[in-house]
């Protein structure tokens, strides 16, 4: 027990779960801007094992930072066809999204059947590359505290630097600027932004553009940095964990960014425990994001209840 | 030189609606214009033609002498048209500036420049008398004020020509009084007003000229001071509209259903029905007065079943109904026929059969042991489409492809097929057709001279004072006035008791309370 | 009126050759395009196609994969179609087919599963599981207006998680290592339907007979009985049927505890059956998911749902078939349904290839602002 107790208070813990929380805080912060927007994203998961893939396809050939654009790109390209299909086409969004998963799982074995030349599990016979980390090691320069913040805050990925400033971007730009105004807006009450000439279906589809962006970076980084090549279904239900992070973060930056790290810390903690317990039930740890998740929604949902029933309504 | 022209608009809807056929209007600078039309007329849709928000198929827009095409409102907005739409387009946690600038902020760079909306926002309401707040969220204000951002809006963005469509229709005649001075005093300093309208009255008060609408085709346009009341109703339906229905005189001393002490809450917390006492008997019409908002269509919902309470009794039939399901109190005599047929009246994608039988799943002549008699619901579908002449292919035909009128003739028809001992009614012809109307009305009287008690909620004066054998009065959740129904009874009467300008004493409420 | 009844059928008529016509045109544009896919990617494209299309009649085995596979998918096309009905989207038929094959697994596995009663208490524990995991996101959508997207997604995961636990580290297994269980004893798996001297079909066992069983079930408890009218009026309008008195909470906890029954029903038929009698990891393998498909092809309709299983069947062995003797991957098959799936949600027809190319399109799927209409 003291040993899990010394494991996860560590250092080397904290950058585990800084590891493992990346890719979800990415695809966290594109579902919550779809969301915001009133667009419910639901191929988070699809987009991400399509970021992944194309991310390590592409790094065969070109360098890291290529491949993550590519993977960007990928994810974009699958917002945009969920917003033509939702908007334009008039599907019900959630079967647009299922579809979209759907592709992807399928689509993303059978590319890396053809770039394998046959290999449907791994692309482990590929050189793909991996995102760098960034060395801070120079702080330990520093007086004191030195070591201690080398230990916490070197090595971490580029993408995980770049992750935390999303974070701030996206809080900037839905408080701060007259287009997370729009965004809001849409999402809550579309007729009005209509009416002051606001194009609603564009917002949207830049936000499900934007979701599908950020959700292929977390997939490049997921197979870039967290592990190094493409296993098939790698995303392993995280592109649906982002979506309880969204709900479990009431729907604010600052709130998915905790639900996020908290998450990343289960996965974090299912790793860690069969090395430490011989008979730690991995899967059960995995499992517990969504139980959070699941409780969270019902503890949201009694509280807006209980407000109603206070006041005596139907 | 007219400030803005609409020539020989035509529109038609795909699927054959004709809605505007040569319509011409013509808007002088600094008028206020009011362009009346019954539901239907289409009046409507020349003013998302002249917003922007639907293309005319024919004719042309001339705006300060030029041609001028809006593909959409932005287009509208920035030639200097602005419109207030009867439900408002308003976010409800945004505060007041933040709905007011949406979509032309003032910016800093990339950022939103709050002060400086929050300041320009201030200085309109000052300047054309509208006074609001900046500050709080919209959903926190009443009807009224909500009203003043949307006239913020427009002006915000340099309107010079302001449409609105049906402002009264939400406010009190007090309300009223305060939107009209500040018409005026919009007027006064250079906009146009362009006033779309129902309520004759008003538009008599307020407006400089007056074009009619009738069937997708201008009547012709009018100087105020050249008409009288009758005459416009004259110009838009064609005929005399007579305004009251016949009534038999019947047996009204049997009680069929009472309300004591209610109470009812709202989602927000508020108490919209304080402590309220009303019989109805059987053979009578009662009509529930009031501005909408002020309690009429909850203490309908307590009754029916569809609203919890938060104190208070019921009771139908003898029969205390406080506890009781909606299907127990369907099954004590009641009826109801609801404010939005499509939203809560009907299943649009449902057959009419099924439709016309959906309130009576629990009656063994249609449904046994859980199964359903196809031909015993469908034969009752026919023979209620023909005793209603409801006009549909047959049948199992999805509601949905039925006109407004027809649709509502549904509703009218499940509720009243077996003689109901209490009717409640609310809105029963609102957006629909004349014939239609005068054919619902009829159907009401019937039931009622049958012996049905109807509770009658509308907010179309001239209805209640047509069908009513009494009237009561709602104001901020309790009643107020209670007349017995005469032709000396007028709109301006109740107007006065509406808006809690006066109340009547218990004594002089009591005979019409009953 | 006595011309009603035939114009009820004419029109009924032709919604059928429009729904029909479109999933065919769909289904052509889906082809088309994997088409193209197998073109660019295979050596062999036109043999692969032929595979595809034609190869699985040709033996009473691959024939017999056919037939499984539809009875499977007309089971989870039969749940999600119920759901849909009531227009709720509980997407939690997968998971419901892991608990479903977990309960299964334990009668099979105890000292029940060694008499007659395994099969039929096996399904039953499975389709009470199912029930159960279909009862939770239905009762916290009603009781609290809990999101029933979000809670049966999340159910769905937390049910392969339990079942991954299980079979590795609980159950028993013949050696370690494996992520299966024990082989069922033979009373516990579900018998082959065809074996007689000379054909003799593996694969296809009992289960189709339930999925036909499953299809009238649905079909009566639909159209027939007012329970099933209930829940379409609540899918067409939720207030209405409030309104007439209808309890919409119990109708929608009954639809999607029903539809969890039936994955339920569906994992039973998986880890009892033919092809696996026994409990594996990831033994489901997608396929729940697949009854979107069906379902929104069939429109929903219990009646159709065979139908589309059907066809949508023979395409999906037909690909494992392509995998098998050309250099195609099976997964091709996931782009097909796919672009199906699209299409057919988006009411795809004529009309829509017109709509596609107007210029100006429609104002933003939001309340349209309803000047001086009848709206409140």
């Amino acid at each position: 027990m003291t040993e899990l107790f010394f494991t996860v208070f560590s250092a080397a813990f904290f950058v585990t779960i800084i590891r493992t929380s990346t890719p979800l805080l990415l695809s966290t912060m594109g579902g919550l801007v779809a969301d915001l927007s009133g667009a419910l994203n639901v191929a988070l998961e699809g987009m991400m094992l399509t970021g992944a893939l194309t991310a390590v396809l592409v790094s065969v050939y070109a360098p890291w930072y290529v491949a993550v654009l590519a993977g960007m790109s990928a994810g974009a390209m699958l917002g945009l066809i969920m917003a033509f299909f939702a908007f334009r086409m008039r599907a019900d969004i959630i079967l647009v999204g299922f579809a979209i998963n759907i592709l992807a799982a399928g689509g993303t074995v059978f590319a890396l059947s053809l770039a394998t030349g046959g290999d449907k599990g791994t692309s482990i016979n590929l050189p793909s590359k991996a995102v760098p980390a960034v060395d801070l090691s120079f702080l330990s320069g520093i007086p004191v505290v030195g070591p201690f913040l080398t230990s916490i805050l070197s090595g971490h990925s580029v993408l995980s630097w770049f992750a935390a400033f999303v974070v701030f971007a996206v809080w900037y730009f839905l408080y701060r600027t007259p287009w997370g105004l729009w965004l809001r807006g849409v999402g809550e009450y579309p007729a009005a932004p209509e009416a002051a000439g606001i194009p609603v279906n564009l917002v949207r589809t830049l936000s499900l553009a934007v979701s599908g962006a950020l959700a292929g970076i977390g997939g490049a980084q997921l197979a870039m940095f967290n592990y190094v090549g493409f296993t098939r279904d790698m995303t392993a239900g995280r592109g649906f964990i982002a979506l309880g992070a969204v709900l479990l973060g009431a729907r604010h930056p600052v709130g998915a960014l905790c639900a996020a790290l908290l998450f990343g810390a289960f996965e974090a903690l299912a790793v860690v425990m069969p090395g430490i317990f011989d008979d730690a039930p991995a899967e059960l740890i995995r499992a517990i994001p969504f139980v959070v998740t699941i409780l969270a929604l019902i503890l949201f949902s009694i509280r807006a209840q209980r407000a109603l029933a206070l006041r005596g309504a139907k | 030189m007219a400030l803005l022209e609409a020539i020989g608009i035509g529109k038609t809807y795909p699927g054959g609606v004709v809605a505007n056929d040569g319509v011409n209007l013509v808007i002088q600078p600094g008028e206020v214009h009011a362009v009346v039309g019954e539901n239907g007329a289409g009046k409507s849709t020349l003013m998302k033609i002249l917003f922007g928000l639907e293309q005319p198929n024919a004719g042309t827009l001339l705006l300060d002498g030029k041609s001028v095409h809006f593909a959409g409102p932005r287009e509208a907005i920035e030639a200097g048209i602005g419109m207030v739409f009867q439900h408002f387009s308003l976010v409800p946690s945004f505060t007041v500036y933040e709905n007011v600038v949406m979509g032309s902020e003032p910016r800093a760079g990339i950022r939103l420049d709050r002060r400086k909306a929050i300041a320009e926002v201030q200085a309109l309401s000052d300047r054309f008398r509208l006074k609001v707040d900046p500050l709080p969220p919209v959903r926190s204000l009443p009807v009224g004020q909500q009203q003043r951002v949307e006239i913020l809006k427009s002006l915000y963005r340099n309107a010079r020509i302001l449409i609105l469509d049906e402002p009264t229709a939400v406010l009190a005649p007090q309300e009223v009084q305060e939107l009209f001075v500040a018409i005026r005093s919009l007027v006064a300093q250079g906009k146009t007003v362009i006033f779309i309208a129902h309520k004759l009255p008003e538009v008599l008060e307020i407006s400089d000229r007056i074009t009619v609408m009738r069937q997708g085709k201008t009547v012709g346009s009018v100087k105020t001071s050249d008409v009288t009341e009758q005459s416009l109703a004259a110009m838009m339906v064609g005929r005399e509209v007579s305004l009251r229905v016949d009534r038999k005189p019947t047996d009204q001393s049997q009680r069929v259903a009472s309300v004591k002490g209610l109470r009812v809450v709202n989602a927000r917390g508020t108490e919209v029905v304080a402590g309220l006492d009303l019989n109805v008997h059987a053979g009578e019409i009662v009509g529930l007065v009031g501005v909408e908002g002020n309690g009429q269509a909850e203490t309908l919902e307590a009754i029916a079943g569809l609203r919890s309470i938060a104190g208070g009794e019921i009771e139908i039939a003898s029969q205390s109904a406080t506890g009781l399901s909606v299907l127990e109190r369907r099954g004590l005599g009641l009826a109801s026929i609801p404010e939005d047929r499509i939203a809560e009246g009907l299943a649009t994608g449902a057959s009419v059969a099924e439709n016309l039988v959906a309130t009576r799943l629990n009656d063994t002549r249609y449904v046994r042991n859980g199964l359903l008699d196809l031909k015993a619901i469908k034969a009752n579908a026919q023979k209620l489409i023909e005793r209603f002449s409801i006009r549909v292919g047959g049948p199992g035909y999805a509601v949905g492809t039925l006109s407004g009128g027809n649709m509502q003739k549904v509703v009218v028809a499940r509720e009243l097929s077996e003689q109901p001992k209490l009717l409640l009614v609310n809105q029963p012809t609102r957006g629909v057709d004349l014939g239609a109307t005068q054919f619902i009305w009829r159907t009401i009287t019937d039931a009622r001279d049958a012996g049905t008690a109807v509770l009658l909620s509308s907010a179309d004066l001239s209805e209640l004072l047509a069908l009513s054998d009494r009237l009561l009065v709602f104001y901020r959740g309790k009643i107020v006035a209670a007349f017995v129904n005469s032709p000396d009874l007028t709109p301006e009467t109740l107007g006065t008791y509406m808006l809690g300008l006066s109340t009547q004493t218990p004594a002089e409420m009591q005979v019409a309370l009953k | 009126m006595s011309n009603v009844p035939t114009i009820d059928r004419a029109s009924r008529w032709k919604a059928i050759r429009t729904e029909v016509g479109r999933a065919v045109g769909a289904l052509a544009i889906a082809l088309a395009v994997a088409f193209v896919v197998v073109l660019l990617t295979s050596k062999s494209p036109f043999e692969a196609l032929n595979v595809l299309l034609t190869q699985i009649p040709a033996r009473p085995r691959t024939i017999g994969l056919w037939l499984d596979d539809v009875a499977k998918l007309t089971i989870t096309g039969l749940a999600f179609s119920l759901v849909f009905q009531a227009r709720q989207f509980s997407m939690g038929v997968q998971g419901q087919v892991y608990v479903g094959g977990l309960a299964a697994t334990w009668v099979a596995l105890s000292p029940l599963g060694t008499t007659w009663a395994a099969i039929p208490l096996g399904m039953a524990a499975a389709m009470l599981a199912g029930a159960i995991w279909g009862f939770i996101p239905g009762i916290a959508k009603a009781k609290l207006g809990a999101n029933e997207i979000v809670s049966s997604l999340m159910l769905n995961y937390i049910a392969i998680e339990l079942c991954n636990y299980l079979v590795r580290a609980v159950l028993p297994k013949p050696q370690a290592g494996v992520l299966t269980t024990n082989d069922f004893p033979d009373t516990a798996v579900i018998p082959q339907l065809i074996k007689f001297d000379g054909l003799n079909i593996t694969r296809l066992d009992y289960g189709f007979v339930f999925a036909i069983v499953a299809v009238i079930v649905v079909w009566f408890a639909l159209y027939r009985t007012s329970w099933g009218l209930k829940l379409r009026l609540v899918g067409h309008n939720p207030r209405f049927a409030e309104y007439s008195g209808i309890k919409s909470t119990f109708i929608m906890v009954s639809a999607m505890t029903a539809a969890g029954a039936l994955g339920g029903l569906l994992g039973s038929m998986f880890v009892q059956g033919q092809g696996y009698g026994k409990l594996t990891v990831l033994f489901e393998g997608n396929l729940a998911f697949e009854g979107i498909l069906v379902a929104i092809v069939a429109r929903s309709r219990p009646l159709a749902v065979p139908v589309v299983a059907l066809f949508y069947g023979y395409l999906r062995q037909g690909a494992q078939l392509m995998n098998i003797r050309t250099d195609v991957p099976a997964e091709v098959i996931g782009v097909v349904t796919a672009i199906i799936i699209l299409l057919v949600s988006s009411s795809f027809s004529i009309n829509f290839i017109k709509r596609l190319f107007r210029r100006h399109a429609a104002p933003a799927a939001t309340a349209t602002v309803p000047a001086g209409s009848a709206a409140k």
